[in-house]
C-alpha cells in the first residue's frame, strides 16, 4: 500500500489508473500469501475430502480396506454398478424433479415476499424480517421433525383436520407411505427453510432499483406485473442468478430432511433419493467406494444441471 | 442403537444423528487412519485358568452406555475385586452405542483399541473377520465354560468354529401385552397361530379404538420369529457362501401370516407401516397398544414412560404355528479380547470374572438383559416373575440368532427386510413378489461382498 505513486496523469475516466499501477509494483507472490491461509483452511476442509471421495469411487473400499489399508482398484465398476442398480431409477427422478420443483417455489415465494416486505413501513418490516429470519435459522432437523409431527399418521394435525372435513379416514392414512405424499410434506418443509435466504437477499437488491425508473414505468400505464417483468427482474438478474444457483445446490443434495421423515432412511424404496442412497451404502453398509460413486455421480449432474439452468435463464453477457 | 433397538422416540433420533456424524468422521478419517495396521501383538492367552499378576498394568475397557442405568457401583466394585485378584487397574470407558461401531472401526484401523471391550453381537463376526479379535475357543475349553454358555450367543460369536466373542448379556423379544385389555376382551395368552388370530378378533371387537397387534414395517426382528416359526431360513451357509432363504415357500408361508395381521385382518394400522420399535414402544405407553412384539429389557422404560401401566403388563412367548414357541432373535453383547491387548492372561482374567459367576449375576439384575450363561439364566427362570419368566422361557428355549456373516450387517444397512414388509404392508407389492425382490438383493450383497 505504501507503494503508492501520486499520479500527475489527467483523470480520463472515473476510475483512477492508479489501480492499475499498484499492481505492477507488488512482487507476484503477495496476493497469494495474502490468500494463503484462507485456501489452505479451503483445501483442507474441502478440497481434500472432495479428492478423496472422487478416488474413492473407483476403489473396492470397505471395512477390510479402511483396516488393513490395502488398495483394491476396480475402474469404472462401482459407476457401472450404481448404472445398472434399479434404485437408481427411483432415485434419479426423486432428486431431479424434487430439486426442480422446490428450486422453482422456494426462488418464487421467497420473491414474492421480498415484494410483500418491500411494501411495508418500518416497524412492520422488521417484524417481518425478524419473523423470516427466525424460521432460516432453524435447524433442518428440528424443522423436519415439526412437519413430520404435524403430518404424522393417525394423529398428526393435518391428518385429523383432513379427517374433520370428512376428506381421509385419519386410521387407514399413512401420507407417508406414498411417494408423491411424502415429497409434497418434505416440498413444504424444504421451501418454508429455504425461502427466507431467497426473500432477505431479493429484498436487499430491490433497494438498488432506482425509484425514478419505477415511477416512469408507472407514468407510462405499467401496472406491478409487468413492471416486476420489465424493470425489477431484469435489473436485479445478478441477484436471482446468485439465489437459483445456491438453491439448485441445496435443493440437489437435499439428504437430512429426506432421511429423517417416516420410511426415508431406506424402508421406503420408493422415496430414495441420491444423497439418502449414497449415505446408506457408504456408511450404513460400510461400501465407501460405492457410496462415492454415488456421491460423484450427484456432484457431477449438479454441476451440469446448474450450468444448463443457467445458460437458458441468463444469458451469458448479461451475468 | 443397532443390536437390539431402544425404547425411547427420542434416542432413536439421536442415534440416526450420532451415526450420521460418526459417518462423516470415518469418512474423513479415511485418509489419515489408512495404512496403519494393528500394533505389536503379544502372545495369546497361555494361561487361561490360572490368576495372573497384573502389579502395576492397566487394562482398557470400553462398556456400552444405557444397558445398566447406573454403572457406577457396579464398575467400583469390578475395580476393587479385579485389584484384588490380579493388582492391575482397570480403565473403564463408557461408549455411546449410536457412536460405537464406528468408534471400533477407526480404533481397529489406527491400532488403538481396548484390551478388552462389550462387542454388539451382531458385530462379533465384523471385527473378527477385520482382524480385530483373538480367538477364544481354547481358553473357554480348557476353563471348562463351554457347555454352560447359551448356545444362540455362541452361535453368533463363532466364525468357522472360532469363538470370537464370550457371551456376556443378551435379550430376547416375546409378545407383551396389556392383562386388562385381554381380561375384558375374555382372551387368554394364545399358544399358537390360529388362537392369535382368534384372539385378536375378540380384542379389536371389544377395544375397537386400539391398535390390536401392530405390524411396524420398520422392524425386521418382528417377522423373524414368524419365518423362523413357519420353519424358513433368513439366509443358508453352504461350502462358505450364503444364499437366502426369504423367499422359500415355508418362510413366505410365515411372512404371509405375520404381515396378514396387518392387510387381512385389521389388526395394525396404516400408521405402523412406517413405525420403528421406538415408536411401536411409545404408542404403546400411550395405552393405544392391546398387544406387541417386544424386548425382555422394555417393560420397565414402558411403565416408566406411563406409569399407569403398573400391573397392567403380561408377557408370552412368541407362539409357534401349532403349538411350542417360534424361535425369536437372540441379541446381545459379547465381551471381546481385542489382538491389540499386551497381557492376554490379564484380559482373559478380566473376561471370565465378568461373564461368570457373581459379576454376571449382578450386571444381569441391574440391566434388566439374561445373563450369557445357563446356570445363571436357569436362576432368573426360577424367580417366576410374571415379566421375565416368559422371555427367560423364550431365550433358553427358542432363541436363534441371524445369519453369522459381516454380509448380513450390510444387508440390516440396507433395510432389505424393512423394505420387504414396507412394500407388503403398504400393498405396493405381494407376498411373493416382495419376498422374491428381498432375496435376490441379498443374494447380490452375499455374492459381492
Amino acid at each position: 500500500m505504501t507503494q503508492t505513486i501520486p499520479t500527475t496523469e489527467p483523470a480520463a475516466g472515473v476510475r483512477p489508473p492508479a489501480a492499475g499501477r499498484r499492481l505492477r509494483h507488488t512482487p507476484r507472490w503477495l496476493p497469494w500469501a495474502l490468500v494463503l491461509p484462507a485456501l489452505a483452511v479451503l483445501g483442507l476442509l474441502l478440497i481434500y475430502p472432495l479428492g478423496w471421495v472422487g478416488v474413492l469411487s473407483f476403489q473396492d473400499f470397505g471395512l477390510r480396506e479402511l483396516v488393513t489399508g490395502e488398495r483394491s482398484w476396480l475402474g469404472l465398476d462401482n459407476f457401472r454398478d450404481v448404472f445398472h442398480d434399479p434404485l437408481l431409477r427411483t432415485a434419479l427422478p426423486n432428486t431431479v424433479v424434487f430439486a426442480v420443483v422446490n428450486v422453482a417455489l422456494t426462488v418464487a415465494a421467497g420473491t414474492a415476499v421480498a415484494l410483500l416486505i418491500a411494501q411495508l413501513g418500518q416497524v412492520a418490516r422488521a417484524i417481518a424480517v425478524g419473523a423470516i429470519m427466525v424460521a432460516w435459522a432453524m435447524p433442518a432437523v428440528t424443522v423436519t421433525y415439526v412437519w413430520v409431527f404435524l403430518f404424522d399418521a393417525r394423529d398428526g394435525f393435518f391428518v385429523e383436520l383432513a379427517g374433520h372435513l370428512g376428506l381421509v379416514d385419519p386410521d387407514q392414512t399413512n401420507w407417508f407411505t406414498e411417494r408423491l405424499a411424502f415429497y409434497a410434506i418434505a416440498t413444504v418443509n424444504v421451501v418454508q427453510h429455504g425461502f427466507p435466504f431467497v426473500a432477505v437477499t431479493v429484498l436487499a437488491g430491490l433497494s438498488t432499483v432506482p425509484r425514478d425508473t419505477l415511477e416512469a414505468a408507472v407514468l407510462d400505464g405499467a401496472g406491478a406485473w409487468r413492471r416486476f417483468w420489465h424493470v425489477t427482474f431484469p435489473l436485479l438478474r445478478p441477484v436471482f442468478a446468485v439465489v437459483t444457483i445456491l438453491s439448485t445446490i441445496w435443493d440437489f443434495k437435499v439428504f437430512t430432511q429426506i432421511y429423517l421423515m417416516p420410511g426415508g432412511n431406506g424402508t421406503n424404496r420408493d422415496v430414495l433419493n441420491l444423497g439418502t442412497w449414497s449415505y446408506i451404502t457408504a456408511i450404513s453398509q460400510n461400501r465407501y467406494g460405492l457410496g462415492a460413486a454415488i456421491a460423484v455421480l450427484l456432484t457431477l449432474m449438479l454441476l451440469a444441471i446448474t450450468a444448463v439452468y443457467l445458460r437458458t435463464l441468463f444469458r451469458q453477457e448479461e451475468l | 442403537m443397532r443390536v437390539l433397538g431402544r425404547p425411547s422416540g427420542v434416542k432413536a433420533s439421536r442415534t440416526r444423528w450420532g451415526r450420521l456424524v460418526a459417518g462423516l468422521a470415518v469418512v474423513t478419517l479415511l485418509a489419515t487412519a489408512c495404512g496403519s495396521g494393528s500394533g505389536a501383538e503379544s502372545a495369546g492367552i497361555t494361561d487361561p485358568t490360572g490368576t495372573p499378576n497384573g502389579d502395576g498394568e492397566k487394562l482398557t475397557v470400553w462398556i456400552m452406555e444405557g444397558t445398566n442405568p447406573d454403572p457406577k457401583p457396579y464398575v467400583d466394585e469390578l475395580k476393587t475385586a479385579f485389584k484384588k485378584e490380579t493388582g492391575a487397574d482397570l480403565d473403564v470407558q463408557f461408549v455411546q452405542w449410536a457412536e460405537a461401531h464406528d468408534k471400533f472401526v477407526s480404533a481397529i484401523a489406527g491400532g488403538t483399541t481396548p484390551d478388552v471391550a462389550e462387542v454388539g453381537t451382531t458385530w462379533t463376526p465384523e471385527f473378527a473377520e477385520a482382524g480385530g479379535l483373538i480367538d477364544l475357543s481354547e481358553a473357554v475349553k480348557k476353563s471348562g465354560l463351554e457347555s454352560d454358555l447359551v448356545p444362540g450367543l455362541v452361535e453368533a460369536g463363532t466364525i468357522d468354529g472360532k469363538l470370537y466373542g464370550m457371551p456376556w448379556y443378551a435379550g430376547v423379544r416375546s409378545v407383551i401385552y396389556r392383562t386388562d385389555v385381554f381380561k375384558k376382551a375374555g382372551v387368554e395368552p394364545p399358544t399358537t397361530w390360529d388362537e392369535l388370530v382368534q384372539a385378536g378378533e375378540k380384542i379389536k371387537a371389544a377395544f375397537p379404538k386400539m391398535i390390536t397387534f401392530p405390524v411396524p414395517g420398520d422392524s425386521e426382528y418382528g417377522v423373524d420369529p414368524f419365518i423362523w416359526g413357519a420353519g424358513g431360513d433368513i439366509a443358508t451357509e453352504k461350502d462358505g457362501t450364503w444364499s437366502s432363504g426369504v423367499d422359500s415357500a415355508a418362510a413366505q408361508k410365515g411372512i404371509s401370516f405375520y404381515t396378514g395381521l396387518a392387510t387381512e385382518h385389521g389388526f395394525s394400522s396404516p400408521a405402523a407401516t412406517t413405525w420403528d420399535e421406538a415408536d411401536l414402544s411409545d404408542a404403546f405407553s400411550r395405552g393405544q397398544v392391546a398387544m406387541m412384539i417386544s424386548g425382555s429389557w422394555t417393560p420397565g422404560a414402558l411403565i416408566d414412560a406411563n406409569p399407569d401401566l403398573k400391573g397392567k403388563i403380561g408377557a408370552f412367548p412368541i407362539p409357534g404355528p401349532d403349538g411350542g414357541m417360534s424361535p425369536s432373535f437372540l441379541g446381545g453383547s459379547h465381551l471381546g479380547i481385542f489382538e491389540t491387548a499386551k497381557d492376554k492372561n490379564l484380559a482373559w482374567a478380566l473376561v471370565r470374572m465378568m461373564t461368570t459367576g457373581e459379576f454376571a449375576q449382578k450386571w444381569s439384575e441391574q440391566s434388566g438383559f439374561f445373563p450369557g450363561t445357563k446356570s445363571l439364566l436357569k436362576k432368573v427362570q426360577q424367580q417366576n416373575d410374571p415379566l421375565v419368566a416368559p422371555f427367560a422361557k423364550q431365550m433358553s428355549e427358542a432363541g436363534a440368532s441371524l445369519p453369522v456373516t459381516e454380509l448380513y450387517g450390510q444387508i440390516q444397512g440396507k433395510k432389505t427386510m424393512a423394505a420387504m414388509l414396507e412394500s407388503i404392508l403398504s400393498k405396493k407389492k405381494s407376498v411373493a413378489d416382495a419376498t422374491k425382490d428381498a432375496a435376490a438383493e441379498m443374494d447380490d450383497i452375499f455374492s459381492k461382498g
